[in-house]
C-alpha cells in the first residue's frame, strides 16, 4: 500500500500510565502512526494551566499541556478516551467521564477526535475497541487481530512491572519491542518504601519531582502499586461494612495498601496526590488513619503546580531519616531485651543452684 | 429515640416530617453557624468539599447534646457525595461519641431500600407500619413540594417588593406554616394560601420586568443560605428576578425517574455534542446545569449564576464548558462562578456580584438602545 501513514496523537498524560502498551499496539496494527506527545516539562505545565481552568488538579493542566504540545506535531487525528469505569460496578473519577467533552468544548483548531467509550458497568472492551476501530473505517478482521495483540502486550507490560522493574524501563522495552525479557532478580537490603497513588502522579516526572532517582540516591527500594502480583486486585476492599467502593482507580489503591499493611518488611508508605483530587481527599483520610491504628509511618504528599522541589525533598529526607533512626532503635531494643533475657536467665539458675 | 439530620436550607423540615412522620423524636442542631463550622472543618480533611464539613459540624453538636442516631443520604454516583456517611462514621468514632449512622440509600428510589431505614425507625414493627411509611412518604414529598413552591415565589417576588425585607418574611411565615401542618389536607390546603400570601406583598409595577437571573449548581450549597451567604436573597435586593428550577423535589422527582424537565435538559446537553455538551451523567449536577444554560439562554435570560463548593470535580468541568461557550459566543448569556468553602470572605463576594449586577443592567441597556437604533 503507497497509503501514508496517518498519525494518531496521544498526549502522554493521565492515563497513558496506565493503558498505553495496549493503545499503542492496537493503533499500530490498525495501520496507524503512534505520536506521544514530548516528557513533562516546567514549560507545558506553564502552557496547560494557561488553558485550564484554574481550579482543577494539576494532571489535568498537565494534559492539556500535552494536548497542546501534540497539537504542533501534525496529527491527524486525536485519542482521547472516555473511561466509564474499568471493572464491574466502579466508576472512575468524574473528570475521566467528562473528558473528551471539556477537551472539546474548551480547545479550538482540534483534529477529529477519536473517542473510546470504555464501560464494563454495561459492555466488554471488546465492543468499545470494534466501535473505536468502525469509527476509523476498518474491517472486522483487522479489528478483532488487533485488539488481542494490544490486550497481549498489554499483559506482557504488567507482568514486566510486576517482575519489579520501574515504569520507565517496561516503557523502554515496549517502545523498543523487546520480547521475552526476563529480568534478574535482587536482593536488596535497606528500606523498603511503597510508593502508592495514581499513576499519572506516580509515574509523571515532573509530578514526582524525580522521587524514584531521590529514593536509590539514598539506598531505599521503592515498590510502587504496579509492582505487586495482580491476585491482591481482584478481592473487593471494605471501608465500612455497608458502603461499597464505587471508584475504580481507589479500589486499586486500598487493595494495594490493604496488602503494604500486611506485609511486615515493609518500613514505611508514600501517598503522592494531587491537590483538588476528589477522591483522593477521603481515601487519604482513610489511610491516615488505618496507619495511626497499625503505627506505621505514613506521609501524604499534596503537590500542585506550585510546590516547590526543596520542600518536597527535605519531607522525603527527614521521613526516610526517622524510618532509618526507627529501624536502628529497633535492632538496639531488640539486643537489649536479648541480653536482659540472657541475665535474668543466668541469674534464676544462679538461684536455682544455691536453693 | 432521638434521630438528627444535617441542615439543608429550608428543605430540612422536609426532612423532619420524614422522622417524625414515623414516630420516632427528631433533635436538629442549630442553625449552621461559624462555631458549628470550626468543628466542622478542625476533623474534616484539609481539601475535602464544603457540604461535607458543614454536615461534620452539625453532626458533632448533635452529638454533643446527647442525640444517639444519625441519619445521613448518600448516592451510588462517581462523585464524592456517596462516601460522606462512612468517612464521617470513621471521624466521629474516633473522636470517641457513641451513635449509630443510618444511612439513606437514594441512588435509585424506586428500588424502595428508602423504605427499610424508615420502617427501622418506626417502634412498630407490625404491618400496620407499612402504612405509616406509605402516609410519611406522601406527606414529605408534598411538603417538599410546597417548599419547592415557597422558594420559586421568593425568587420571583422579591426584587419587586416595595417594603424591603417583606418577602423574607413571608418566607420565613410560609416555611413556618408547612412546618406545623402535618395532615395531608391542611397541606393540600395551603398550596393556595401561599400563594395567596406572597401575591398580597406590595409590589412595584413592572416595567418591562427585571433582570432575569438564573440560578442553578450544586444541590446542597444552591440551598443551603449559610453555604452560599444569601446568594438568592442578595441578588433580589439587587433587583434580579430569580429563577430556579432546583429544589429537593425537583431531584426527588429525577430519582423517582418522573422527571421530565431533567429529561429535557439531559437532550439539550446531550445535542450540543460537537461543541461539548456533557453526554452522560458525571455526577454532581453538571449534566443539567449545562442543559439548563442553553435553555436560559434560547429564553432569553440576562444572567446565569452557577454555585458549587470548592474542588467540586463534577461542576467544574460544566464550569469549564460554560466559559468557552460565553467567550466563543455560542450562547450568549453572561455566566458568572462562585465556588465556596470556609474562606470565602463576604465582603468579597457581595462585590463580585454587585460588579456582575452592574453589568447586566449596563448590558441590558445597551441591547435595548442599540434595538432602537436600528
Amino acid at each position: 500500500m503507497s497509503e501514508i501513514q496517518k498519525r494518531v496523537g496521544i498526549p502522554r498524560s493521565l492515563l497513558y500510565y496506565k493503558y498505553y502498551p495496549l493503545w499503542k499496539t492496537f493503533f499500530e496494527e490498525l495501520g496507524f502512526e503512534v505520536v506521544v506527545s514530548d516528557e513533562s516539562t516546567s514549560k507545558i505545565v506553564e502552557i496547560g494551566s494557561r488553558h485550564a481552568i484554574d481550579e482543577i488538579c494539576i494532571p489535568l493542566k498537565l494534559y492539556y499541556g500535552h494536548l497542546i504540545n501534540l497539537l504542533q506535531k501534525e496529527i491527524d487525528f486525536l485519542f482521547v478516551p472516555r473511561y466509564i469505569s474499568t471493572t464491574f460496578g466502579t466508576y472512575m473519577c468524574p473528570k475521566f467521564l467528562g473528558l473528551p467533552d471539556m477537551v472539546r468544548g474548551t480547545m479550538d483548531n482540534l483534529p477529529p477526535i477519536i473517542e473510546m467509550n470504555v464501560d464494563l458497568r454495561k459492555k466488554p472492551i471488546y465492543a468499545s475497541a470494534i466501535q473505536t476501530g468502525r469509527q476509523l473505517n476498518r474491517s472486522l478482521s483487522q479489528i478483532q487481530k488487533a485488539y488481542e495483540k494490544a490486550i497481549k502486550s498489554y499483559h506482557y507490560f504488567r507482568n514486566l512491572m510486576v517482575k519489579g522493574l520501574t515504569f520507565k524501563r517496561a516503557m523502554n522495552l515496549i517502545n523498543k519491542n523487546i520480547e521475552n525479557f526476563e529480568p534478574k532478580q535482587r536482593k536488596y537490603n535497606g528500606v523498603k518504601i511503597g510508593i502508592i497513588g495514581h499513576g499519572y502522579n506516580v509515574h509523571d516526572q515532573y509530578i514526582n519531582m524525580n522521587l524514584f532517582r531521590k529514593l536509590r540516591e539514598m539506598n531505599v527500594r521503592a515498590i510502587t502499586l504496579e509492582n505487586l502480583p495482580l491476585e491482591i486486585f481482584k478481592e473487593k476492599t471494605i471501608i465500612t461494612n455497608t458502603l461499597k467502593n464505587y471508584w475504580g482507580n481507589e479500589e486499586e489503591i486500598l487493595s494495594a495498601v490493604n496488602y503494604l499493611f500486611k506485609d511486615k518488611t515493609l518500613d514505611g508508605l508514600i501517598f503522592i496526590c494531587s491537590f483538588c483530587c476528589g477522591p483522593d481527599s477521603l481515601i487519604d483520610e482513610l489511610i491516615t488513619r488505618d496507619s495511626k491504628k497499625l503505627s506505621i509511618p505514613y506521609i501524604s504528599l499534596v503537590l500542585d503546580e506550585h510546590s516547590g522541589q526543596t520542600g518536597v525533598i527535605t519531607r522525603i529526607e527527614a521521613f526516610v531519616d526517622m524510618i532509618i533512626r526507627k529501624k536502628r532503635g529497633l535492632k538496639i531494643k531488640k539486643k537489649q531485651i536479648k541480653e536482659q533475657k540472657i541475665l535474668i536467665q543466668a541469674a534464676s539458675e544462679v538461684k536455682g543452684g544455691t536453693e | 429515640m432521638k434521630v438528627t439530620f444535617p441542615h439543608m436550607g429550608s428543605s430540612t423540615i422536609c426532612f423532619k416530617a420524614l422522622i417524625e412522620g414515623m414516630g420516632a423524636e427528631s433533635f436538629l442542631p442549630n442553625y449552621n453557624n461559624l462555631r458549628q463550622l470550626d468543628a466542622g472543618l478542625k476533623h474534616s480533611p484539609e481539601w475535602v468539599c464544603f457540604p461535607f464539613k458543614t454536615t461534620l459540624g452539625n453532626f458533632i453538636e448533635a452529638l454533643e447534646k446527647g442525640c444517639k442516631i444519625i441519619v445521613m443520604a448518600t448516592d451510588c454516583g462517581p462523585c464524592r457525595f456517596g462516601f460522606y456517611y462512612a468517612v464521617q462514621e470513621r471521624i466521629l468514632g474516633d473522636l470517641g461519641y457513641e451513635f449509630e449512622m443510618k444511612y439513606l440509600p437514594q441512588g435509585d428510589l424506586l428500588t424502595f431500600e428508602w423504605a427499610d431505614l424508615l420502617k427501622s425507625m418506626c417502634e412498630d414493627k407490625s404491618l400496620f407500619s407499612n402504612y405509616l411509611v406509605y402516609r410519611t412518604a406522601k406527606i414529605y414529598l408534598m411538603k417538599c413540594k410546597l417548599v419547592q413552591d415557597i422558594e420559586k415565589y421568593e425568587g420571583l417576588t422579591r426584587c419587586y417588593e416595595i417594603n424591603p425585607g417583606e418577602t423574607t418574611q413571608t418566607l420565613k411565615k410560609c416555611v413556618n406554616m408547612v412546618d406545623q401542618a402535618n395532615k395531608y389536607y391542611e397541606l393540600r390546603q395551603l398550596r393556595s394560601i401561599i400563594r395567596r400570601k406572597f401575591r398580597e406583598i406590595p409590589q412595584r409595577k413592572r416595567n418591562g420586568g427585571g433582570l432575569k437571573v438564573g440560578l442553578t449548581g450544586e444541590i446542597h450549597v444552591t440551598l443551603d443560605p449559610f453555604t452560599n451567604h444569601d446568594v438568592k436573597r442578595r441578588l433580589g435586593e439587587l433587583g434580579c428576578e430569580v429563577h430556579m428550577n432546583l429544589s429537593l423535589y425537583d431531584w426527588m422527582k429525577h430519582k423517582f425517574h418522573v422527571n421530565f424537565h431533567r429529561k429535557y435538559l439531559e437532550y439539550l446537553s446531550k445535542t450540543n455534542k460537537k461543541i461539548g455538551g456533557i453526554q452522560m451523567d458525571i455526577g454532581g449536577e453538571a449534566y443539567w446545569v449545562l442543559g439548563e444554560y442553553i435553555n436560559w439562554a434560547k429564553r432569553g435570560f440576562d444572567g446565569f449564576v452557577h454555585t458549587y463548593p470548592f474542588t467540586c470535580m463534577p461542576e467544574i468541568t460544566a464550569k469549564s464548558i460554560i466559559q468557552k461557550w460565553y467567550g466563543d459566543r455560542i450562547f450568549d448569556l453572561p455566566p458568572t462562578f462562585f465556588p465556596f468553602d470556609e474562606h470565602a470572605g463576604e465582603t468579597g463576594f457581595i462585590t463580585r456580584l454587585e460588579a456582575f449586577v452592574e453589568l447586566l443592567k449596563s448590558r441590558k441597556e445597551k441591547m435595548k438602545n442599540g434595538s432602537r437604533s436600528k
